[in-house]
């Protein structure tokens, strides 16, 4: 029975490397089939089919889905208000006689931006004006969309989204979840750094390029105020220095977004509008946490469960220093929509290790969240990774080429740091 | 259009400058077209090696040349396709003047200095109570774009041809 499981998830990943399926319908699919073939019934209060797995399960990450809107929310805002482009333009201002300083400059504003916000919507936050103005003061194209993407994934551990999704759905408390996101955020800080600075370490590209089929239209905004600019440090300074809980935190953000840009008769409307907004910006990942949390649920049905511990544990390595090599050899699992995407199939997976019991909580939390580091960056088939890349110019595979080196090293550091600390 | 509308074309289409008004615009391109000229009039040694290379045609990109430390890749691929796009318009552009003025572009980048425009221009960054001598993105190209016409011979302003090439006029 686990076999035919393992299979059928085999298939789940190729209908959506193929993308015969999108991700979220191909997981809802796959949720549905291993209760079917785990012998849930169809009916009943517990651990069905109806109930357990598609009723119970559409909701876990119920407090996630809030999370990512109110993220897209305050990301919507910050573009909006023109708080991320003033960022942005500032820095080019005062640094752009140095293209490293103005690299670093977009780094720093592309952590706060995936520190409110994940994926696409981050990227162009930081994006839209960061990566032609990197291009303008000297930056190769792939190294100017690699510098946004290694900032928003630096920025990845300090977003509240993503710990409310790390605590949904391995059932970990959010406290242990901070934990070990702040241990793991100086290692993507660094790898980052030392990333933007190998790129620019053989000085300024000087070049004449004509840009061909860029998207032109940039929306004209006037500069934000300069103290509006502290807003996207407003939720992880509550979260983490004040320990407010996640939601509070992210509308306090938005509340300092409105006052700070918006006169008080704009107010209303400003607000309701870019709220709106938010919703489409978070309509593909609030679709896609339906179907983890279904899928979720259908792992811990009590059939799916006595099928895949054995094997799972069978194959898990159990000392510390296995854990280390073999899961930091299987990385490339997490690329193109493998079996080790944390924001897919890699949420079942660690739902398995959870419900067998095979390693710790934190383990698991430390696990997802190290392949989180190379997935948010390298992942050709991304929207983040396809976006910045394409916007730059360059295609997403040789961006993937770039940037994977020092992901892989995030990723490995974040093993590491996983099986000293929790194993 | 004359140089200046196409500089100021090319600063408004700069990051950054998305709310800049189109006097300022006018009179920093106006300043960066000077400092080209006065680039060009000057003698300075060049020191520079130049390789010729195909694959400067890219998806997004169109690469005519590209400098870093000293040496100036000139695209060959590239420099065909600006021809033909000049040909196009019945521009009298040759292959030769097009590749003298690549290379001095990339000259030009070797040779100014962006400190010494950015005082010439004037800009200062403003971030609340802080004051400091401003960056103006694009300035340099401008100026790149006049020394390379004016040591070239080229029969038309590369500012003109970008334009051209980007599809933009
Ligand atoms: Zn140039």
């Amino acid at each position: 029975m686990g076999i035919a499981i393992l299979i059928l998830m085999a298939v789940g990943v190729l209908l959506m490397l193929t993308r015969i399926l999108p991700t979220a319908f191909a997981l809802a699919g796959l949720a549905l089939g291993i209760a079917l073939i785990s012998g849930a019934p169809l009916t009943g209060a517990k651990d069905s089919i109806l109930t357990g797995v598609l009723q119970n399960g559409a909701v876990t990450l119920a407090a996630t889905m809030i999370a990512v809107l109110l993220g897209s929310w305050l990301g919507t805002l910050l573009d909006q208000t023109g708080i991320g482009g003033t960022l942005v333009r500032k820095i080019v201002e005062f640094g752009g006689e140095r293209p490293a300083v103005v690299a670093l400059g977009v780094f720093a504003v592309s952590i706060l931006c995936g520190s409110i916000t994940g994926s696409a919507p981050a990227a162009m936050l930081a994006g839209v004006v960061g990566i032609p103005a990197m291009i303008a003061v000297g930056l190769r194209p792939v190294a100017a969309a690699g510098t946004v993407l290694m900032g928003i994934s630096a920025g990845s551990p300090l977003e509240l989204p993503v710990w409310q999704f790390m605590s949904d759905a391995l059932g970990a408390p959010v406290s242990e979840v901070r934990t070990v996101m702040i241990r793991l955020f100086p290692i993507a800080f660094v790898v980052g750094i030392a990333y933007v600075l190998v790129q620019t370490r053989r000085g300024a590209r000087h070049a004449w390029a004509v840009q061909l089929d860029r998207p032109k239209a940039r929306v004209r905004r006037g500069d934000a105020p300069w103290y509006a600019l502290a807003t996207p440090l407003v939720p992880i300074v509550l979260a983490l220095g004040f320990t407010v809980p996640i939601v509070p935190s992210l509308l306090a953000g938005v509340v300092y977004a409105l006052v700070t840009t918006t006169r008080w008769g704009d107010l209303n409307e400003r607000a309701l509008r870019s709220l709106y907004k938010g919703f489409e910006v978070a309509a593909p990942p609030i679709a896609l946490f339906v179907a983890i949390g279904m899928l979720l649920a259908a792992v811990k049905l009590p059939g799916a469960k006595t099928a895949l511990t054995p094997i799972v544990a069978a194959i898990s390595p159990s000392s510390p220093i296995f854990f280390v090599i073999v899961f930091a050899a299987l990385v490339p699992l997490c690329l193109f929509r493998g079996p080790l995407n944390v924001f897919g199939l890699g949420a079942g997976v660690a739902g398995v290790l959870v419900t067998g019991g095979i390693y710790p909580m934190t383990a698991v939390v430390g696990l997802m969240a190290s392949y989180n580091q190379v997935f948010g960056v390298s992942d050709p088939t991304s929207t983040q990774t396809v976006w910045a890349a394409q916007y730059a110019g360059v295609r997403p595979e040789r961006s993937m080429l770039s940037t994977l080196p020092f992901t892989w090293v995030v990723g490995l550091g974040g093993m590491v740091l996983t099986a000293v600390l929790y194993l | 259009m004359n140089d200046l509308e196409l500089a100021v074309e090319l600063l408004r289409d700069t990051p950054t400058h998305e709310n800049r008004t189109g006097e300022q615009l006018r009179s920093w391109a106006q300043t960066a077209l000077e400092y080209g000229d006065e680039l060009a009039d000057t003698d300075m040694p060049v020191d520079i090696q130049v390789v010729e290379r195909e694959g400067g045609v890219r998806k997004g990109e169109l690469l005519l040349a590209e400098h870093q430390r000293g040496t100036v890749i000139v695209y060959t691929d590239a420099l065909r396709r600006t021809e033909e796009v000049a040909r196009e318009r019945g521009w009298a552009v040759t292959r030769e003047s097009l590749r003298r003025a690549a290379v001095a572009h990339e000259v030009a980048h070797h040779q100014l200095d962006v400190r010494e425009l950015n005082r010439r221009l004037g800009h200062t960054a403003r971030l609340g109570p802080f004051r400091l001598r401003g960056h103006v993105a694009g300035a340099d190209e401008i100026a790149a774009h006049r020394f390379a016409h004016r040591r070239s011979g080229l029969a038309v302003s590369p500012l003109l041809l970008t334009a051209a090439l980007a599809g933009r006029n």
